[in-house]
Formats: C-alpha cells, structure tokens, sequence
C-alpha cells in the first residue's frame, strides 16, 4: 500500500483555495472548503484535460471546457458530457500538515 | 474563482548553459548557434505550448530538474537492444547517456567519401560539410521551448553523409541508449544525401534497465537531395520511466525519395513532431508508424506532410494499439502550398483499442490552397471484435493466442510496407514480448 505523502501546510491554502499536485505522477487538485480538504485528479474524464480553475460548489467540481460536474468526495460524474468518475484520494491532517495517498 | 499555481524551477539556467559551454571545445559558429538557441529557450519558456499541438499532451507531471546532463556516468556495459546483432551493418554509431561509445565505418565507404560518426566531432572536423544544414533547415531552434531546448544543450548524435552519387548498400545502425537513473540524452540525429545518393540507416533507443528515468530531447533531421533515396527507421524502445520529446523533420528535393518508420513501444511520455517537406518536384515520401502503448504509457504524434512543389507524393500509415490505462495521440495534417498542383497526399491512422480504460485521439487535417489535388485521409478506432476472439477459440486457441493474433494481423499491413526485412522481424517480435507483459 502507498504512504501518506504531505504535499503542502494546512497555512498554504485559504478556505475556499486550491493547490495543484502530484499524487503518484497524477496531476492532482487539493482543494480546501472550510477546514475540510479534498484531493482529486485533475483531469475531466470527459475531454481529458484539466479541471484546475474549473468553479467548485457545494462540494462538487466544475469542468471549466463542457461544464461536467464531479463530486469532490467519491469522484462520481453529476452531470453530462462525464460519464466517468474521476479518481479521489485520501486526505489526512497532521500536525498542521496535508497529507494525501491514492485510495488502495 | 482561485488559481491553482505550480512552482517551477530548471537546472537547465544560464550559469549551467555556461558550464555545459565550456566543457565543449566547439568552433565558434556552433557556440553561437547554442547562445542563439538558448536566448529562443528562455524566451519559449515562458510562453505557453501551441495549444493545437499539446492541449491532449498533460506534461504536468514533468520536472525537469529531476534530470542533468552527465559528464560522468560510465556506459552501461550491456543493451538489451532489438537490432544491433541482427545484421551486418557498413557501419555503427553508439551513445550512451550523451557521450559516444563507439563510431565505425567500413572503409571502403570512407574511401568513397561518406561520413559517419559523432556529431560532436564531426562539426570540428568537418564543419564545412555540416555548417550549412545543422538546424537551418529542417529543425530550427525557435520552433518551440523543446527544439530551442535541444538546439542549446544537444550533447552529439549520429551524422551520416553521402557524397553524390555513392549509393551504400548495407544498412547503418545507430543506437541512442540510456543508463544512469536521471540520466538526458540530447542526441541529434543529421542525415545528408547528396544527388543520386543512397542510404539506409537503422536508428534504434534503449535502456539499460528498466527502472532508471530518463529524458531524451532529440532532434532529427533528414536532408534528401534531388534523385536520392533515404530509408530511414527508428525504434523507440526506452523503458517506461523515460520522458521523450523530439522535433523531427525531412525535406526532399526533385524525384527524391525517402522512406520513414517510426516505431514507438517505450517512453513514460513521448512526443513527436514529425514534419515531411516535398520541396522539388516529383519528390515522395512514405512515413510508416507502428505504436504499442500499455500500462500508463502516453505516445503522441503530431504528423505534418508539407506539398511545397508540384507532382509531389506523400503517404502516412500509422497504426496504434492500446491496452490497460495508456494512451495514444495522433494529430496529422496534410499542407499544400498553392503551386503544389498535381499532389498526392494520403494520411491515415488505425487504433485498436485492448481495454476499456485505454484511450485513442485521432484527429486528421487538410489544408489545401491548390486546385488540382488528390488528398484523401481517415481514421479508425475500434475495440478488439468479441466475433473474432469467439472465432479464434472455437478452433483451440486461448484468449491470449487470440487477441495476439488479432494484434498482429492488426500490425501486418504496416509490417507490409517496411522495406527492411529485419526490421519488420524485429518489430514484430518486440509486439510479441510486449503482448506478452501483463498478459491479456
């Protein structure tokens, strides 16, 4: 099983901001709503490009090309054109830290 | 909305350019050629890839600070290579990690005034030959951040010169290899027929293990003068930790032909841009691909066949397959200049796809400004037919001897048209051991 990886301070992202990542070579968003993080490939699984600036609301990720929707906690597809989910992964904070691992 | 930010830095700066230029003992038109390229580096850098080219290729997860180019690393003593025993060749040109292990050149060819060898050398010993061609016609520096990248730090690479007139008849091998984890290569591959002239070179990429990364940045270029004939291979066979980006361009003159295999089976990443130029007329180019990408593999081509003179000939096969999560990238396009009447330009691209996860982007284009041309394209894609399979293992085959059999009769009509008998052979075994890897 993969470890947990810390991949940025707690301090680094707002409520409300986002950070891109690596998660085993995966480009990877860590967004934070509230005090809550989640972590999500950053790759629609519709056109196969990136969700990095795409509108986040109510826990759920807007594609910025076509407008697909993906809930940031399972990945699941809300709306069309995605009928894929996307990969999540888990997030742990420590000490101040994030910490993130693929799902095994 | 916020914006995500990704820090980056690079090894690749000013003050190692400098060190890179003081360990290279280059005459001066080289040097400044280098500092012209570095400039265009610099300034390509910071400006985002053409989006046409690159929105299908995510390099995000490229860093490339992680590598450097080697002044050190010993040469692995073993390849595990697919053509260097398998025929005899007039002559053979190894790298490793950038540095050149080996050059020879049957004399008889010497004797008649062809070159082979180190590019590294060859531009001190024979500049005059070389000056006029290096990245001036073919591959230019300011092309993009990779080309202007490679035309500041190229480290050597494999130059063959044929003098007008002499025909070699015995293929050539050269072989870019990589060994030491984290390892560049920046090899450029230059080609010169003069008129009349004919060659076969056999290009082959490999690594010494299959755990080390790697980065190769190559270029290539292909100079085909009027009535010459060039065949022109390369296997790319890196393992699938090596980061591969190279510029690739050939221009063919009057009644010339050249004949161009890509085969790609390596590479964590690996994209191509491939130009082909019809600059007389009469010239003809055929361009042959063969692409095996599994696991999480990315291969990505983007093809251009430029018809600049009349009477001109260009056909493009390439065919892909892809298995587990990996994807393949084709994006070609046929150009035709408006005096380029009577072109015949031909593209077509096939993908079977092995998995349901696996991915295929095949987008052919035309831009034609001549009116009276025959250009024609297509695309294919398809999953492998259950019918088949069900077929196969009616008469006593497994599922795995199946699909390998599909596979392979998939491969076969571009097997077809490669005109080096061990070529093909070695092709079609190194799809065998891939199919193999994994298993169905």
């Amino acid at each position: 099983m993969n470890d947990f990886e810390r991949v940025a301070a707690v301090n680094d992202i707002p409520p409300g901001g986002r950070l891109s990542i690596l998660v085993d070579d995966t480009p990877s968003l860590l967004i934070r709503i509230q005090d809550e993080f989640f972590a999500v490939e950053d790759v629609c699984s519709h056109d196969g490009q990136p969700l990095t600036n795409g509108t986040v609301e109510n826990c759920a990720i807007t594609c910025p090309r076509h407008g697909a929707r993906f809930d940031l906690r399972t990945g699941k597809p809300l709306c069309m054109p995605a009928i894929e989910p996307i990969s999540t992964f888990e997030v742990q904070v420590r000490n101040g830290d994030v910490f993130v691992r693929p799902r095994s | 909305m916020s914006t995500a930010v990704t820090a980056r830095t690079t090894s690749f700066d000013a003050e190692s350019f400098e060190q890179f230029l003081s360990t290279r003992n280059e005459p001066t038109w080289v040097t400044d050629q280098r500092r012209m390229a570095f400039e265009s580096y610099r300034e390509l850098l910071a400006i985002e890839l053409d989006p046409e080219e690159w929105k299908r290729v995510d390099i995000r997860a490229f860093r490339a600070e992680k590598f450097g180019i080697s002044t050190t690393s010993k040469p692995a003593t073993s390849f595990g290579t697919l053509l260097a025993d398998r025929a005899e060749f007039a002559g053979v040109v190894s790298h490793i990690d950038g540095a050149c292990t080996r050059t020879t050149l049957d004399p008889k060819w010497a004797a008649k005034g062809v070159l082979f060898g180190n590019l590294s050398d060859l531009v001190r010993d024979h500049g005059d030959v070389l000056k006029p061609y290096l990245m001036t016609h073919a591959v230019k520096a300011d092309a993009d951040r990779f080309a202007a990248w490679h035309g500041a730090f190229w480290t050597g690479g494999t130059v063959l010169y044929v003098p007008r007139n002499v025909q070699v008849a015995e293929p050539l091998y050269s072989l870019i290899g990589l060994s030491a984890d984290g390892a560049t290569d920046f090899s450029h591959t230059l080609i010169i027929l003069e008129e009349g002239a004919s060659a076969t070179l056999l290009e082959e990429t490999a690594s010494a293990s299959a755990t080390a990364s790697g980065l190769h940045v190559g270029a290539v270029e292909l100079l085909v003068a009027s009535r010459a004939n060039l065949r022109y291979v390369q296997l790319q066979n890196w393992n699938d930790k090596v980061w591969h980006f190279a510029h690739q361009a050939g221009r063919v003159q009057n009644d010339a032909s050249l004949q161009w295999t890509v085969g790609a089976l390596g590479a964590k990443l690996a994209h191509i841009h491939q130009d082909v130029h019809l600059d007389g007329k009469g010239a003809a180019a055929e361009v042959n691909g063969v692409t095996f990408a599994t696991e999480k593999q990315l291969i990505s081509y983007y093809t251009q066949q430029t018809h600049h003179a009349p009477n001109t000939r260009s056909d493009l096969l390439y065919k892909d397959v892809v298995r587990d999560k990996a994807r393949c990238i084709w994006r070609g396009m046929i150009k035709v200049d408006p005096g380029a009447q009577k072109t015949d330009g031909y593209q077509r691209n096939d993908s079977l796809l092995m998995s349901e996860t696996c991915r295929a982007d095949a987008i052919p284009g035309l831009e034609i400004e001549a009116d009276d041309v025959r250009c024609t394209h297509g695309a294919t894609c398809g999953r492998v037919d259950e019918e088949q399979l069900f077929y196969c293992m009616c008469r006593g085959m497994s599922r795995g001897e199946a699909m390998h059999m599909i596979v392979e009769g998939f491969f076969q009509r571009v097997y077809d048209r490669i005109p080096v008998e061990i070529v093909r052979e070695t092709l079609g075994q190194a799809v065998e051991r891939k199919l193999g890897i994994g298993g169905e």
